[in-house]
């Protein structure tokens, strides 16, 4: 047995989204980082941008950047992309340096250091499909180099069913279900003995204020159904992005992690009212491990997370996907009668995805790609 | 330009470009068939050893103190089963769904946790995914026209996905991944691991 499937790892890791803005790969690609760390392996992340030292949250050695990326307008938003020769030598030399194990490169269908990495790899690659986004189309137009590229994944990775269903239908490929991760216990214990003022109740949104599909103008219109029940009611938005708003909306803008937890810790409700697309649902996670009780619209990746099959119960209250009235019901259902056993088993369910498991799991892929690696290049690394 | 003229400098070149072209893109893609291939192969040796340290695991079962005798003849029954030596491929696809289905029944009733178990039900549910994508992605480059004329999967066999329930799978939890495997274990040695070293 040689040291490649028992011992320390070289993982060498590939974000496509630059550490400058926040987003939730960027956040797993940390998160997952800091678990292979302490569990004894040595991963280094490449990504395009800087990464905030003051974040704390990675090691500086742990981080390589790739320059910026460059803004790009096209499939109706703008994009940051990195491509082109520069970027490539780039990609290369890191991977020459880093002498990794094994390569864990995340969403690497995407115009991006990804791909580049992707193309380049002479070790196992596991591949993480994070958005659950179709690319039939320029997957029949770049034809062959995109498939070969899509041939060289050892294993795939997608973060829920609907990302998987992509991976199978667009790309040919297959890929195993592991969540997102979150650390539990940065949100859990949220001292039930504090009383909400239930005088005051205070609801949250957060996601980016400008991006239609975060459904915040449904809220907004939701708001004075429920206003009508509870005039004091206190609205909290926070996220990127700027828009106008209505003056009892309190706006945060960008928020700290630490912000974020001690807001989710003191609200009443938290509403995710999400359009369209959200392959996994990482805020709705975190909102449930910090025990507040969450309304959200009926998305497949939303019901998964309130509806586990395993479990007779809802953890949280659903509604029809950009339908107001139904999200102002739901909202004034948990604010009359506010359920804590509910957040409570919430909270609990929120366990499973604790970096302890969903880690565990990367590595067990980790060491399956390994074990089925060409004898050469294990033979190369070994040593 | 006489006709000459035109055939050495016009039709020859172009005949020879062409022939470069298609000459380079064939050895491309019968590299593409070769690593497809030796993928599927590898990747079955893999699930093939993580059924049976799962079959072995499940054995270990019948040495937990307290297991009613029913209970541990049933587990004994379908991990035997699984690991008998030369089956044919239907029939250890069917041995192992069997052993899937005992252990969900067994599960709830014993009286420790099996941890190791639960986590060897695990890897080979990822194992067997990982091959069943590398067959995929081998059979579709072997329906290709030119893969079928030209011959380009050579004489290997055409892989099977390995198709039995996995069972109901826990997350896999935090322990040492790396955790040397038990001692207890009755270890039959089946024909069907193979004989190469695996890792």
């Amino acid at each position: 047995m040689t040291a490649v499937t028992r011992g320390a790892l070289r993982i060498g890791m590939v974000c496509p989204y630059s550490f400058d803005v926040p987003g939730g790969v960027q956040n797993h690609v940390l998160g997952l980082a800091r678990y292979l760390r302490q569990s004894g392996h040595r991963p280094s992340v490449l990504a395009p941008g800087e990464l905030d030292p003051a974040a704390g949250r990675l090691e500086v050695e742990d981080f390589a950047s790739v320059g910026a990326a460059v803004p790009l307008r096209y499939n109706g938003s703008v994009a940051r992309v990195n491509f082109g020769p520069l970027s490539a030598a780039r990609v290369r030399r890191w991977l020459r340096k880093g002498n990794f194990d094994l390569l864990h490169i995340h969403e690497p269908i995407t115009p991006s250091i990804s791909l580049l990495a992707l193309w380049a790899a002479e070790q196992p690659v596991v591949a993480t499909f994070h958005a659950a986004t179709p690319r039939s189309r320029s997957m029949q137009l770049a034809g062959g180099v995109l498939r070969a590229a899509i041939e060289k994944i050892d294993a795939g990775i997608a973060v829920s069913e609907s990302a998987r269903n992509v991976v199978v239908q667009h790309l040919g490929r297959d890929a195993v279900v592991i969540p997102n991760g979150i650390d539990v216990d940065a949100f859990a214990p949220r001292t039930a003995e504090l009383p909400r003022p239930s005088d005051h109740p205070k609801l949250i949104f957060l996601g980016r204020l400008d991006e239609p599909r975060k459904g915040l103008d449904v809220l907004l219109e939701a708001v004075p159904l429920i206003k009508n029940a509870h005039p004091d009611l206190e609205v909290i938005v926070a996220g990127q992005g700027s828009r106008l708003l209505p003056t009892w909306c309190r706006n945060l803008g960008t928020i700290t992690e630490q912000t974020k937890i001690a807001l989710l810790s003191s609200a009443n409700v938290f509403v995710a009212p999400n359009l369209a697309r959200e392959s996994f649902g990482i805020v709705l996670l975190e909102a449930m491990a910090s025990g507040v009780p969450v309304v959200a619209s009926e998305l497949p990746s939303f019901v998964d997370l309130l509806w586990p099959s395993h479990d007779n119960e809802q953890l949280g209250d659903v509604f029809t996907a950009g339908d107001h009235r139904a999200l102002a019901s739901a909202v004034l259902r948990v604010l009359n009668q506010p359920s804590p056993l509910r957040a409570a088993r919430a909270q609990q369910a929120a366990r499973r995805y604790d970096w302890s498991s969903v880690g565990a799991s990367v590595l067990a892929v980790y060491r399956a790609a390994l074990a089925a690696a060409p004898a050469r290049s294990k033979v190369a690394r070994s040593g | 330009m006489s006709s000459v003229e035109i055939i050495t400098l016009v039709i020859i070149p172009s005949v020879i470009i062409v022939a470069l072209i298609a000459g380079w893109r064939i050895t491309w893609l019968a590299t593409r068939v070769d690593r497809a291939q030796a993928r599927a192969e590898r990747t079955w040796a893999v699930l093939d050893a993580a059924l049976v340290r799962r079959a072995q695991r499940a054995l270990e079962l019948i040495l937990i103190p307290g297991i009613d005798p029913a209970t541990a003849l049933l587990v004994s029954d379908a991990a035997g089963a699984a690991l008998e030596p030369n089956l044919s491929r239907r029939d250890r696809e069917s041995a192992e769904s069997d052993l899937s289905h005992v252990l969900d029944a067994v599960g709830p009733m014993l009286p420790g946790s099996p941890d190791n178990l639960e986590s060897e039900r695990a890897r080979a549910s990822i194992c067997r995914r990982l091959h069943n994508d590398a067959v995929a992605t081998a059979l579709s480059l072997r329906r290709r026209y030119t893969v079928r004329m030209l011959r380009l999967a050579g004489r290997a066999a055409e892989p099977r996905p390995f198709e039995m329930a996995d069972g109901s799978i826990c997350t896999l939890t935090a322990g040492p991944p790396d955790s040397p495997p038990s001692s207890l274990a009755y270890v039959p040695q089946p024909s069907t691991q193979p004989s190469r070293d695996l890792r």
